[in-house]
């Protein structure tokens, strides 16, 4: 499949049945449309989740670090917990890259919608912005760039991931690759799923309450801010690879075999371990408010309702056992604007005229 | 049939002589069971199946089987021959048995495993606080003492705290739960501080479902206070005791450390100790205490030397130390401050009775357009924030970019660069490292660089154009409007061409402005710009809509309704758009601030006459102390103030009233309401002031002021409807019988060029846990971020109703947590509840406009007014642009002074993470658009699988 299915063969002037029919449109396997005619728009979801993040906008120097700089070069912060931020940041310096390099690399070019096409190209933006986020803190708070950057391959807890991750991105890469038959369609979903389902909604999620609980803390409270807006730009990112997978799902429902979503279950229970496992690593003590034990209800709580999400039987049972996350993402934020800067604006090509 | 297998196994094993007896086994926690092979037999399984990367699920193949059994048999033989009949044989050392048996048989992997299994074991029980029979904790957590050294954590401490803040909510809250929480918060080695905090923290996550909770974390904290500020004291009945006891020490240490003024001990202390009233610090929410806690207690090298009732007395007596019977006045102004009837602005209770006693909320400034000038303002404003003080700056004046400059003959860059040095300005001094700086920049309207100008707050472009720190007004006259309105043109010019024009309003504005304009068109005013003034309206709101700011403020009505219209000009309002006094090169604008909280006057559905007339006449009189106390770090704010006097007393707690009223925000009852609580308010407020200039003499520049012409504020709507010829539609009307106000002034004139002005109270309605200001609910159940952290409020109002109805339960805090705190579209919430509970977004920002212009009738300075606009809220069909430019028109003709900020909703949230969101459906609650995601149902959860890590699995042990 090329990178756009548009026909050698020059249409005659005026041919009317070369114009595209809207339900010709297709998330993947399209030859029937070309991939450059954004409208008719088939799939709005795509649409809106795309005109969603362009609200969301924001630049990661517009969160103010002082504070946070003022604590990191105290001696109020202990070994422990300086290493659960160091680990985090580690992690996700460099998960930001490989969720854009996925898309770019990966899956762009087999999806043939052009609405899609046009959140993942917003979404690759935004992963760049997140990658940005971590330059920002480490210049800000004069970290060794070389040990934060450096970490997804020194710190095997993090490399794990990434490595489950990687291959399946390389799955997608290999020469002659297609979704034009049922296994390849399985090895991309597989991949979606890899990303927007395990990566985004689980492998991302230790790392945030780890963050958070410092937050909580009303400590390292910029970083704290980032990671609020980098949350709110990943629940649009994986609510769209949802709405990508299921839809694929809707129109390939042969792929959608016993065996497959057993396959998918492994893959999620193998992540889960992955993230236990980074998270026991991350604290290997425990801080305050936060039990290296709890985090295995965590990962399994929030394993379950991704399977739930994508049509499959949860298996884990467990409660969230956070229960102050409540406070710090749940509820809607009413800010001093004296004491901290507020969140919940968005741009101004919202309003119409 | 592995049962079967094994009991003939152990039947056959070489037990003889033991054969017929029973053994014992004790359990961690004392308890004692019979001696059973089969759990044995089981552990070892699983842990050879964990090696094995088996599933527990999955049978154990024969080989598998027969390993467990020989070394069933092994341990059972080793642990039996320790056995004897009198003592049990203790868990722990079947266990260790286990492990030994593991490694000397060559099962490595399994043994790895099984030691493992253990330890996560041990660390489950300890983070639970299992005790044993006998209450001595079965295992043993370490905390952290101060010194560095460890000591065994005594859960029975933690437990005696929580159960005591529990006591008299104990239907409310569960003690056991909290408890367990904190034990799961806890880590081996946590520092007694963490402890502490994570008691507190554990309460504080509860307020969600049950609002009670905050107070049981309030006094989980106030204990703590008490412990770190009093002397060790037995009994808790003798808190009270010691508490009046140690005062007199308290203000002796506060002296010798240099934070508390020597004073303070010039007072009769016995007698203000008997005064202070403990039982006051129950009143106190969580946020409250914690606020106070964190920023307002004074502190030496990070101890607490003040408790609660301390720091009102303290401001009391800093507040009074010039009257004469300054013991009497010290208790009446502590009564009216803890018994939560007045609070005064956070400035004044941070620095009151300190040797820094900088009581002044908020200072307003002008500057020159020269270099001296300018950067003389920028170096007041650092010394100002020092002082906790906030800070509006008039830059009108300053010429605009392209304009000449005489002495170097080049051309100005204009105002912008010099807004950046004052932006950073404010980041480099963090008042005092209490909370951020804070300024706002004004401008008006014609303004050349006014665009750019409103460019300041955007994320993007270039970053020395931009002032992300400090905020923005626009300081618009009348005649802009008009001209928006009739789609005319506006014109732009330097300061440096029209020099009077900043200093005109209403009809002489206009008149000066078109002829200016005549002469650009004629060519005698080279530098101008002209633009259709619905453009740059534009402009202003998507300005406003993007970044919250400019704020909108207006020029002619605070001017033309300015008692001190005879010697001066009022070029800008303040950081919080409330303030509106006069400023020049010499006179810096001063205001104190406090605030009347109207729940505490209201009784049987009607507001206390004579208890406002009461607390009133307390807070004008602790107002105008402070300007003789104050400390003025620039002269020109000294000279200023000892001039006019004037003071801004406001009113809190607006929409906790209509609760208890019963009212919805958004009715005309509501309007009525703000309109007579204003109008009593305004009464006393002018009469207290006028009685104290028959006490100690009107202000200086009295003479000639509009209180001089018999011109009350109510009086003044009318000039502003002549001056601006019009587009006006305030009420005018009135409840009470003004003759005694007028007739004293007219005999004593006042003590305060101005007594009126209702500002933000952001941090001090928390401290007394009342809604802020004039502001609806922001939500029924949110979290509120300031500096102390984020904390959870409920609408306790709404808790309470729906408990009556017996509708409260853990299904509507989840519908209350999606549906973020509203309860329109919570089918349950009966329809009489849903319109008195509307929130912020969802009351038409008419409503909040009205009642804010009929307090403007009796209000002589202005009103921290913040409007609110969600996109989803405006009719179908209707364009966003315009629903919100009629929301400002509305506001401009009901003749309101200034507007502050605009708050406006994001696209879309984080994931929620504490509600099951998938039984609301796959699809987040924002999206409009259905997709494939809309069909997929949420699937029946599957058995539980066996682990052997899991560490309640009782198969195991």
């Amino acid at each position: 499949m090329s990178c756009c299915n548009v026909s050698d063969q020059r249409p005659e002037a005026h041919d009317l049945t070369k114009r595209i029919n809207v339900e010709d449109k297709r998330l993947i396997n399209c030859n029937a449309v070309d991939v450059n005619q954004l409208m008719p728009i088939k799939y709005d979801w795509a649409w809106e989740h795309y005109l969603n993040g362009c609200k969301n906008h924001w630049m990661p120097d517009e969160v103010p670090m002082q504070k946070d700089i003022e604590l990191w070069k105290s001696n109020k912060l202990t070994a422990d917990e300086r290493r659960v931020i160091m680990r985090n940041l580690g992690f996700f310096s460099t998960a930001e890259s490989l969720v854009g390099n996925n898309i770019v690399l990966a899956i762009f070019k087999h999806v043939t919608n052009p609405e899609c096409r046009q959140y993942l190209l917003r979404q690759a933006f935004e992963e760049a912005i997140h990658t940005h986020t971590f330059h920002y803190i480490c210049e800000s708070l004069s970290l060794d760039e070389r040990e934060v950057f450096n970490m997804y391959h020194e710190v095997n807890s993090i490399s794990d991931k990434d490595n489950f991750e990687m291959k399946l991105t390389s799955d997608i890469m290999q020469e002659g690759f297609t979704t034009d038959t049922t296994e390849g369609i399985q090895t991309f979903l597989k991949n979606l799923i890899g990303f927007y389902v395990i990566m985004e909604g689980i492998f991302f999620y230790s790392g945030f309450v780890m963050i958070l609980s410092f937050h909580r803390g009303n400590r390292m409270t910029g970083i704290g801010e980032q990671f609020q807006y980098i949350m709110r730009d990943e629940s649009i990112h994986m609510n769209f690879g949802l709405d990508l997978i299921n839809g694929i799902k809707a129109e390939n429902p042969e792929a959608w075999t016993p065996e497959f979503q057993k396959e998918i279950d492994g893959l999620i229970e193998e992540a889960v371990e992955l993230e236990i496992a980074y998270a026991q690593d991350c604290l290997p003590r425990g801080i305050l408010g936060l039990n290296a034990g709890l985090f295995r209800e965590y990962v399994q709580h929030i394993a379950d309702r991704r399977l739930e999400r994508i049509g499959l039987a949860t298996k884990y049972g467990s409660d969230n056992p956070f229960p102050w996350m409540s406070e710090t993402i749940d509820l809607a934020k009413e800010k001093n604007f004296f004491e901290t800067r507020v969140t919940e604006y968005q741009t101004a090509s919202a309003l119409s005229w | 049939m592995i049962n079967e297998q094994l009991d003939g196994q152990l039947r056959m094993a070489t037990l003889d002589p033991l054969e017929g007896k029973q053994f014992q086994v004790r359990k961690r926690n004392g308890n004692v069971i019979d001696f059973d092979e089969t759990r044995i037999y089981l552990a070892i399984e699983a842990a050879l199946k964990a090696d094995a990367e088996l599933d527990q699920d999955t049978p154990a193949n024969e080989t598998m089987q027969a390993d467990a059994q020989r070394l069933t048999q092994a341990v059972v033989e080793r642990s039996l021959s320790h056995a004897s009949d009198e003592a049990p044989i203790e868990i722990e050392r079947i266990q260790d048995t286990v492990e030994d048996k593991l490694m000397e048989m060559g099962f490595r992997g399994a043994a790895r495993r099984y030691i493992v299994y253990r330890e996560e074991r041990r660390k489950a029980r300890a983070i639970r606080g299992d005790r044993t029979v006998d209450g001595q904790p079965q295992e043993q957590m370490f905390i952290t003492l101060p010194d560095g050294g460890q000591e065994v954590l005594d859960p029975s401490r933690l437990k005696r705290d929580i159960y005591g803040a529990c006591r008299g909510v104990e239907d409310k809250c569960q003690a056991n739960d909290l408890f367990d929480e904190t034990m799961r918060n806890l880590y081996d080695g946590v520092t007694t501080t963490e402890v502490d905090k994570a008691m507190i923290m554990s309460a504080k996550a509860r307020i969600e479902n049950e609002p009670a909770y905050t107070y049981v974390a309030a006094r989980l904290l106030l204990n703590q206070i008490y412990e770190e500020v009093l002397p060790k004291f037995g009994a808790p009945a003798e808190l009270p005791k010691v508490h009046r006891e140690h005062f007199r020490e308290y203000l002796q240490q506060g002296v010798a450390a240099e934070r508390l003024s020597p004073d303070l001990l010039k007072f009769d202390l016995d007698q203000l100790a008997d005064a202070l009233d403990l039982e006051r610090d129950q009143q106190f929410a969580y946020m409250g205490i914690q606020t106070i806690y964190d920023r307002y207690l004074i502190h030496i090298g990070g101890t607490r030397i003040e408790t609660p009732q301390y720091f009102y007395m303290r401001v009391s007596m800093g507040l009074a130390v010039n009257e004469e019977n300054k013991e009497e006045r010290a208790i009446e102004f502590y009564n009216a401050l803890s018994s939560f009837r007045f609070m005064s602005s956070t400035p004044t209770l941070f620095n009151a009775g300190t040797l820094h006693p900088q009581l002044s909320s908020c200072y307003l400034s002008t500057v020159d357009d020269d270099l001296e000038s300018i950067f003389k303002l920028v170096a007041d404003d650092a010394r100002l924030s020092k002082w906790a003080g906030g800070l509006g700056n008039d830059w009108t004046n300053i010429r605009a970019t392209g304009s000449h400059i005489k002495g170097t003959n080049g051309e100005s860059q204009g105002v912008i660069p010099f807004l950046k040095v004052a932006n950073d300005t404010a980041v480099a001094v963090n008042q005092g490292g209490k909370r951020k700086g804070a300024m706002c920049a004004y401008l008006e309207t014609w303004h050349l660089d006014i665009e750019d100008f409103m460019e300041l707050r955007k994320n993007t472009g270039d970053e020395r154009r931009r002032t992300h720190d400090m905020n923005t007004a626009n300081w618009i006259p009348d005649l802009f409007m008009k001209r928006v309105k009739e789609k005319g043109k506006w014109t732009l010019f330097s300061p440096s061409d029209v020099e009077d024009l900043h200093d005109l309003y209403g009809a002489a504005f206009e008149k000066r402005y078109e002829e200016y304009e005549t002469m650009a068109e004629a060519g005698e005013i080279k530098l101008f710009k002209t633009v259709e003034a619905e453009d740059l309206w534009r402009k202003m709101l998507m300005s406003l809509f993007e970044t919250g700011h400019p704020w909108i403020t207006f020029k002619d009505p605070s001017n033309v309704r300015s008692p001190q219209d005879h010697t001066g000009v009022v070029h800008s309002s303040n950081l919080c758009t409330e303030i509106l006094l006069n400023t020049s090169a010499d006179e810096t604008a001063v205001c104190n601030l406090g605030s009347v909280n109207l729940t505490a006057h209201l009784k049987d559905g009607a507001l206390n006459e004579e208890l406002i007339a009461q607390t009133v006449r307390t807070a004008i009189r602790m107002l105008d102390n402070v300007i003789d106390i104050n400390y003025y770090p620039t002269p020109e704010a000294r000279n200023a103030n000892m001039q006019h006097r004037p003071v801004g007393m406001g009113v809190m707690a607006f929409q906790d009233a209509l609760y208890q009223l019963r009212i919805s925000y958004a009715s005309q009852e509501a309007v009525e309401f703000a309109d007579h609580s204003m109008e009593m308010i305004s009464y006393y407020a002018i009469l207290a002031s006028s009685e104290l200039a028959a006490e100690r003499g009107a202000y200086q520049t009295y003479k000639g002021s509009k209180w001089d012409r018999g011109l009350l504020p109510i009086d003044t709507i009318d000039l502003l409807e002549q001056e601006r010829g019009g587009h006006l539609t305030l009420d005018r009307s009135s409840q009470m019988d003004w003759a005694p106000v007028r007739e004293s002034i007219a005999k004593h004139g006042v003590r305060n060029s101005n007594t009126m002005a209702i500002a933000p109270t952001a941090t001090i309605a928390n401290i007394i846990g009342v809604s802020q200001s004039i502001e609806p609910t922001y939500k029924n159940l949110y979290a509120k971020a300031n500096l102390s952290g984020d904390f959870i409020v409920v609408n306790e109002y709404l808790v309470s109703q729906l408990k009556e109805r017996g509708l409260w339960d853990a299904e509507m805090v989840q519908d209350l947590k999606y549906h973020d705190g509203s309860v329109l579209e919570i089918d349950r919430v009966p329809d009489d509840l849903k319109d008195i509970f509307r929130t912020s977004f969802e009351i038409d920002s008419k409503w909040l406009i009205a009642c804010a212009a009929r307090r403007q009738k009796w209000i002589d300075m202005g009103q921290s007014l913040n409007l609110y606009f969600d996109l989803n809220q405006v009719a179908e069909g209707q364009k966003t642009g315009p629903a919100l430019s009629d929301m400002y028109f509305f506001a401009w003709e009901a003749g309101l002074k200034t507007t502050y900020y605009l708050r406006t909703l994001a696209a879309t949230q984080i994931e929620k993470s504490t509600v099951n969101i998938n039984s609301y459906g796959v699809q987040p609650k924002w999206m409009k658009s259905k997709s494939a995601s809309s069909e997929v149902a949420p699937v029946a959860e599957a058995p539980k699988a066996c682990s052997i890590l899991d560490p309640e699995c009782e198969a195991c042990q």
